[in-house]
């Protein structure tokens, strides 16, 4: 009985995640391009000057490499926000620039080849 | 029991396969993908600390590596490899190390300011120190926990008590250096010491470069180390030459430094002006704010942190009082309704170093909340708790760190 309740739990919680994960990572091809022009060109200091990101083609050595990172959206959102360190806070950037980016950078970091 | 793992063996299975059904239903176009990208490699060791054991430490990323929690040792001492690593800037090139002695140091705001090299500091004085070096987020998960299920964040890296070594120093007293140049220029109030790091292009380099200012009363305290643990400094500790300023946090013993300057005001370098600041969550960093200077009264438990057999325990861990000696440490099992004392355990090596303690206990069969107290000299007892500060620095509370466990 408990194992029928808690599978059946468990395949429901599969069934929002993935399918989250899953539309928001490949349905939405235009977020993750302005996320990645926003990480390329609008942010400033622009992203690459600081950090690797090999999606972007970018290697800068101040910061942390963000594809050894990896951080998941909500930590670029906080990092991007409040800066971390050295990293100062990006007050130039609308809420939805720093959505897209943090989509953009979670995504794509430490996964391309 | 068996029935019960048995069960939760055939949970993990379903639940393992719902989930692929559930991702393939859902979007197709996710298993062609996952064909494309790779994924990605276990983080490992970058070149620049490769020398480092990866199985005592947590690697967060190539510029922010932790010491675990079960790889202190009781030996007091952290050895160089097991040090934790926090670098704010890429570490200059390998080079500057080749030929230690020749490092030039420009020393500023003295009667009679000079560029001197190592191996003149050298010839000036020695002293040795041992001190507690923590990096000003050390703990920040335990803040970053408490957020948990809230709209608000803290970012930066999410460390547990592992950003933090006690290691000994070898260097000439910065005191010594300043005499010996004429003394400070009237109005001096802060050291300011100047990271070797270099920027790149397209980016202000105040915005970035590692410098930092410390009140003047500090120059009783601070060093010019070349020297950690019996070792010249490596390039990842930041050799050949480090501004040790015993007491304060990490990010103000500036690494490979190039210029000291006894200076009137604090560097405008973003890093010092509106970083490394204690701020209520919501605001923005600003030089109006204190400082992240001064470490204050600390202790964790460092064995055990997993169930133990029932019956007589040890229970370990370590204790500092930032600016002022430790004096006492108490050990709960029970998350804090009780309390006994601790003892010291091995020499002590001087009011920045930290002590090791132990409490031998019995532990029946049964469930263990275990935590450490400590006290310093001047009276200051760890809290329970800090308040969340927007940065996540300078957590000292005991219960962060508490070891659940089970006596079998």
């Amino acid at each position: 009985m408990i194992y029928i309740r808690n599978s059946a739990f468990f395949f429901a919680v599969c069934l929002i995640a993935c399918g989250t994960a899953g539309q928001s990572a490949f349905a939405d091809p235009a977020k993750l391009a302005l996320g990645k022009q926003i990480f390329l060109e609008v942010a400033e200091p622009k992203c690459g000057v600081c950090h690797v990101l090999a999606d972007a083609g970018v290697v800068g050595e101040i910061g942390p490499s963000l594809d050894d990172l990896r951080p998941d959206a909500e930590r670029v959102e906080a990092a991007v926000v409040n800066g971390v360190g050295v990293m100062p806070a990006f007050e130039g950037l609308t809420p939805d620039q720093i959505d897209a980016l943090a989509f953009y950078v979670s995504t794509v970091a430490g996964k391309a080849q | 029991m068996s029935d019960s793992i048995k069960l939760s063996r055939r949970h993990v299975l379903a639940g393992g396969a719902g989930m692929v059904a559930a991702t393939a239903l859902m979007n197709p176009s996710l298993l062609a993908n996952a064909q494309e990208v790779k994924p990605a490699e276990p983080k490992s060791l970058p070149e620049y600390v490769k020398w480092k054991p990866a199985d005592a430490l947590i690697i967060h990323s190539d510029r922010t590596i932790e010491t675990k929690r079960s790889a202190f040792g009781t030996s007091i001492i952290t050895p160089e490899e097991k040090l934790y690593i926090r670098n704010n800037v890429k570490e200059p090139d390998a080079s500057i190390v080749a030929d230690r002695d020749a490092w030039q140091v420009s020393i500023e705001g003295v009667k009679n300011p000079k560029t001197l090299t190592v191996g003149e500091l050298k010839s000036m004085g020695l002293t040795t120190v041992a001190t507690v070096l923590q990096c000003s987020g050390n703990g920040r998960n335990y803040f970053q926990e408490k957020l948990k299920g809230t709209d608000k964040k803290i970012s930066g890296t999410p460390w547990t008590v592992g950003a933090a070594g006690c290691v000994i120093w070898s260097g000439v007293p910065l005191k010594a250096v300043v005499e010996a140049l004429g003394g400070p220029v009237s109005g001096a109030k802060f050291i300011t010491g100047t990271g070797g790091e270099t920027i790149p292009e397209g980016i202000n380099p105040k915005d970035v470069m590692v410098e930092r200012s410390v009140p003047i009363k500090t120059l009783d305290n601070v060093i010019l180390a070349w020297e950690i643990n019996g070792n010249p400094i490596s390039l990842a500790h930041g050799g050949p030459l480090r501004m040790i300023v015993p007491g304060y946090t990490g990010v103000n013993n500036v690494k490979y430094v190039k210029t000291v300057a006894l200076t009137e005001k604090e560097t405008d370098a973003k890093i010092q002006a509106t970083r490394y600041r204690m701020y209520p969550l919501g605001e923005k960093g600003a030089p109006t704010q204190p400082s992240v200077w001064e470490m204050s009264v600390k202790s964790w438990v460092t064995s055990p942190l997993t169930d133990v057999k029932s019956g007589k325990v040890q229970v370990t861990g370590v204790a500092f009082g930032g600016m002022n000696a430790v004096e006492s440490v108490e050990v709960s099992v029970d998350g804090g309704k009780s309390w006994k004392k601790a003892k010291f355990v091995g020499p002590d090596l001087g009011k920045f170093a930290w002590r090791q303690f132990v409490l031998s206990t019995d532990l029946k069969p049964g469930s263990y909340e275990i935590v450490s107290r400590a006290t310093d000299s001047k009276g200051n007892v760890q809290p329970k708790d800090n308040e969340i500060n927007a940065s996540g620095y300078s957590y000292n509370g005991w219960i962060g760190p508490v070891v659940k466990l089970a006596a079998a």
